[in-house]
């Protein structure tokens, strides 16, 4: 009886016309742990999905085969999976890789051809060599089917900048979701690049979080400066191994506010434009900020030793993705988790509000599988408004890609609750959010050379001349396939 | 009696020298008992409780943060799919090294010398070169994903090292104790199993264990030949890195534990070890 009463409740929850206070009141009423309620309300949602005009149970007794990467997102999926297997009666095979290598398996299976995985987590940028080679399918084949997709699945309920990050034409220079753009892949989880930092430290300094670069680097050369008596032990955390991940979150955020830009492209001919005066004195301040308060083995730092630092008190504060923060700030076993607040931040003074590159995990499709309806399914559901609420509201799928998972009143309470600033931070650079490099296939190559010249520099080269030799090296790199 | 100044300073060199290969070492297995937060202090502790937390979990294969999430570890299944290669792969290189390398020592055929030079090639070829034409053939034929698969490629890696190390020791042995054993009657296989392998065994020992180590710390080809299901330690040992941690003690526990198979092995054989490396030292 309390089942089918608890059932019902959910039910008005899910409609939007009980509140999340009210539901979990109704459960302790019956005697329903968190546990069983979140189980419950899992298999309602399933019901609801069933219950459309569609049919989810097509391809029931196929298997599917995933390539994943270790993630939180992945493990949300994972803790839901079973409903969509009770949804489909499809079964659902995966393989997790850890990052540091998660790639290098991406490329070899479908560099080879291999059928052996029907979709698999990639970033955008990546779907720039994935896409114009034909290893991952054009979803727009699938999105724009009514056949295939289901009534309620809602496309542009996805945040409208993710959506056009995801696809591009193929043709180097051309903007990603510009008309003609192939939907390479498609927004699962995606983070903004912005500021996080330690509020103990910074009420002891009687510091508010940093309005510009020049605040940031000066916030940050006091922390290290007076680091001997105190907890932390330098100011500022940012990459900086030789890789392309060095560039693209916090430089590449801040670099896009001062107006700057990697290429000029003169009709479909790019020329890098690292060295262009304003872009020097970018170089400079950003060098400044690094040598004097950034981590002492700076070219080797990635997520991973930036995240660590932060979690573990060495650093004030960190100009990396959004998540970084929330992930280290949630998990207890980080000395400093909970004393984490966000702030959307705007490096250039002139600027009006933040400009963060965006990094999307992505799901796509191997172009390679003999099973793409039933991939497409499993897709649909994955970053499906339903499963997204679930990932957002239950698990750790932060941040959602689903603007009616941000307006929320669940996902908002859950934020707030445990990262001030967070939902702040996130409303000021939204709007500014994509990705800011040029869509172009050398990509990596140029980016992973834009790291060693920083590194260069921040070892005491003269900017204005290692600038000028990476914008003539890149030069060169894109002539020699065509593009300069 | 006289202080012997020279004894004393040889002390603290031998003792520096010590310290210098074995704190890092020391340091790891230190660390596998502590907690993230004691390890990440500004100034390292020397002084804990120490907490069998990390072994526990690395066994368990679940981690819960509480309030958090948990964290799952296949490590225990890693650990077992490295014995299975390592041991399949030397196994099949005895099987198939030995009498090759007791051939190429012993008798001289056409081609002889150009088929030993190219099984030594493969050790040249870098194994990124080789690897995706080799998932392709794999996927074609279905070998993907099987330890037959990869104990079939880590022969690679462990066939031309055996079989060049103990073609050496073969040649060492004088045939005429061979020619003795057969004069009394018994047969070329005899002379081979109970003559010719017995004095070779050093060399054999030293080589399967080199064999063993490389196969043991491979890590290019399961990743790529293999699903999640057979990676080895060395590919396994990478998920202990988290987006939202990086729990060092786990870290420091994955490579106490996935270090001990060799060094017990090496202790084993370490009298065969020994002699098998002074023998190819006062060679020619």
């Amino acid at each position: 009886m309390s089942h089918s009463k608890m059932k019902s409740a959910i039910d008005t929850f899910l409609k939007g016309k009980m509140s999340r206070r009210d539901l979990l009141i109704k459960a302790g009423k019956y005697g329903i742990g968190f546990a069983a309620l979140t189980k419950l309300m899992g298999m309602q949602v399933t019901s609801a999905l069933a219950a459309q005009d569609f049919d989810w149970k097509k391809h029931s007794g196929t298997t599917i085969k995933l390539l994943m990467n270790k993630h939180p997102y992945m493990d949300s999926m994972i803790a839901e999976l079973d409903n969509f297997k009770a949804l489909t009666g499809m079964n659902v095979e995966y393989d997790i890789f850890a990052e540091d290598v998660y790639f290098d398996k991406v490329t070899a299976a479908l560099s080879s051809k291999s059928s052996e995985y029907d979709a698999f987590m990639t970033g955008a940028y990546m779907t720039w060599t994935y896409g114009p080679a034909g290893w991952c399918a054009d979803l727009n084949d699938f999105i724009q089917d009514s056949n295939k997709t289901n009534p309620s699945y809602n496309w542009n309920d996805v945040v409208g900048n993710l959506r056009d990050a995801c696809s591009w034409s193929g043709v180097a220079g051309d903007v990603p979701g510009a008309a003609g753009s192939k939907q390479w892949c498609m927004p699962w989880g995606f983070e903004l690049n912005s500021v996080t930092y330690n509020m103990r430290y910074f009420e002891k300094a009687g510091m508010k979080p940093p309005g510009d670069l020049v605040e940031m680097t000066d916030q940050a050369e006091y922390f290290t400066k007076n680091a001997g008596s105190n907890e932390w032990s330098y100011g500022i955390g940012t990459r900086g191994s030789r890789s392309w991940a060095t560039i693209h979150p916090g430089f590449m955020s801040a670099y896009a506010n001062y107006g700057l830009v990697d290429f000029e492209n003169n009709g479909g001919k790019l020329k890098a434009a690292m060295n262009s005066q304003a872009s020097k004195d970018f170089h400079k301040q950003w060098v400044k900020m690094i040598s004097s308060s950034g981590p002492a083995n700076w070219s080797g730092y990635t997520w991973y030793e930036v995240g660590n630092d932060i979690g573990a008190g060495a650093s004030a504060m960190i100009f990396d993705a959004d998540i970084l923060g929330y992930f280290f700030n949630g998990n207890p076993e980080n000395k400093e988790a909970g004393n984490f607040g966000f702030h959307g931040f705007t490096p250039n003074p002139s600027a009006s509000a933040p400009t963060p590159n965006v990094w999307i995990w992505s799901l796509a499709m191997s172009n390679f599988s003999k099973k793409k309806d039933a991939a497409w399914y499993w897709m649909q559901w994955c970053n499906g408004p339903e499963n997204a609420m679930a990932g957002g509201v239950k698990h750790n799928q932060v941040n959602p890609v689903r603007e009616s998972v941000w307006a929320s009143g669940d996902f908002d309470d859950k934020i707030r609750g445990t990262s001030p600033g967070y939902m702040e931070q996130y409303n000021s650079s939204i709007d500014g959010s994509k990705i800011h490099f040029t869509a172009q296939p050398l990509f990596f190559e140029t980016t992973t050379e834009w790291a060693a010249a920083l590194q260069e520099m921040q070892t005491g080269s003269n900017v204005d001349e290692t600038l000028d030799k990476l914008a003539s090296k890149i030069d060169r790199m894109m002539k020699d396939v065509g593009l300069a | 009696m006289s202080i012997n100044i020279w004894s004393i300073l040889k002390f603290f060199a031998y003792v520096a020298i010590i310290m210098f290969f074995l704190f890092p070492i020391a340091w790891i297995f230190n660390m596998s008992f502590m907690t993230n937060d004691e390890i990440l202090r500004k100034v390292p502790v020397l002084f804990y409780e120490p907490t069998f937390k990390n072994y526990i979990g690395l066994w368990e294969g679940e981690i819960a943060i509480e309030g958090f999430a948990t964290m799952y570890v296949y490590f225990k299944q890693n650990l077992i799919n490295s014995a299975i290669l390592s041991v399949g792969s030397v196994s099949v290189t005895l099987l198939l090294g030995v009498p090759a390398a007791y051939a190429f020592a012993r008798y001289k055929f056409k081609g002889g010398e150009d088929i030993a030079f190219t099984l030594l090639s493969f050790r040249f070829a870098p194994a990124l070169l080789i690897i995706l034409p080799l998932n392709l053939y794999f996927s074609e034929i279905g070998l993907y994903d099987s330890y037959f698969a990869l104990i079939w490629v880590y022969q690679l890696i462990t066939l031309p090292l055996l079989l060049w190390i103990v073609r050496g020791y073969f040649e060492d042995i004088s045939p005429d104790i061979e020619y003795a054993y057969r004069l009394d009657g018994h047969s070329w296989f005899q002379s081979f199993w109970k003559i010719s392998i017995p004095l070779a065994k050093p060399g054999i020992a030293a080589a399967s264990l080199l064999c063993f180590i490389y196969a043991w710390n491979n890590f290019v080809f399961a990743l790529i030949l293999g699903s999640s299901q057979i990676q080895p330690v060395t590919v396994g040992a990478l998920a202990f890195i988290t987006a939202s941690a990086i729990p060092y003690g786990l870290i420091a526990c994955g490579i106490v534990v996935s270090v001990l198979p060799t060094l017990i092995l090496a202790l084993f054989i370490q009298k065969y070890l020994v002699q098998g490396l002074s023998l190819g030292a006062i060679k020619g």
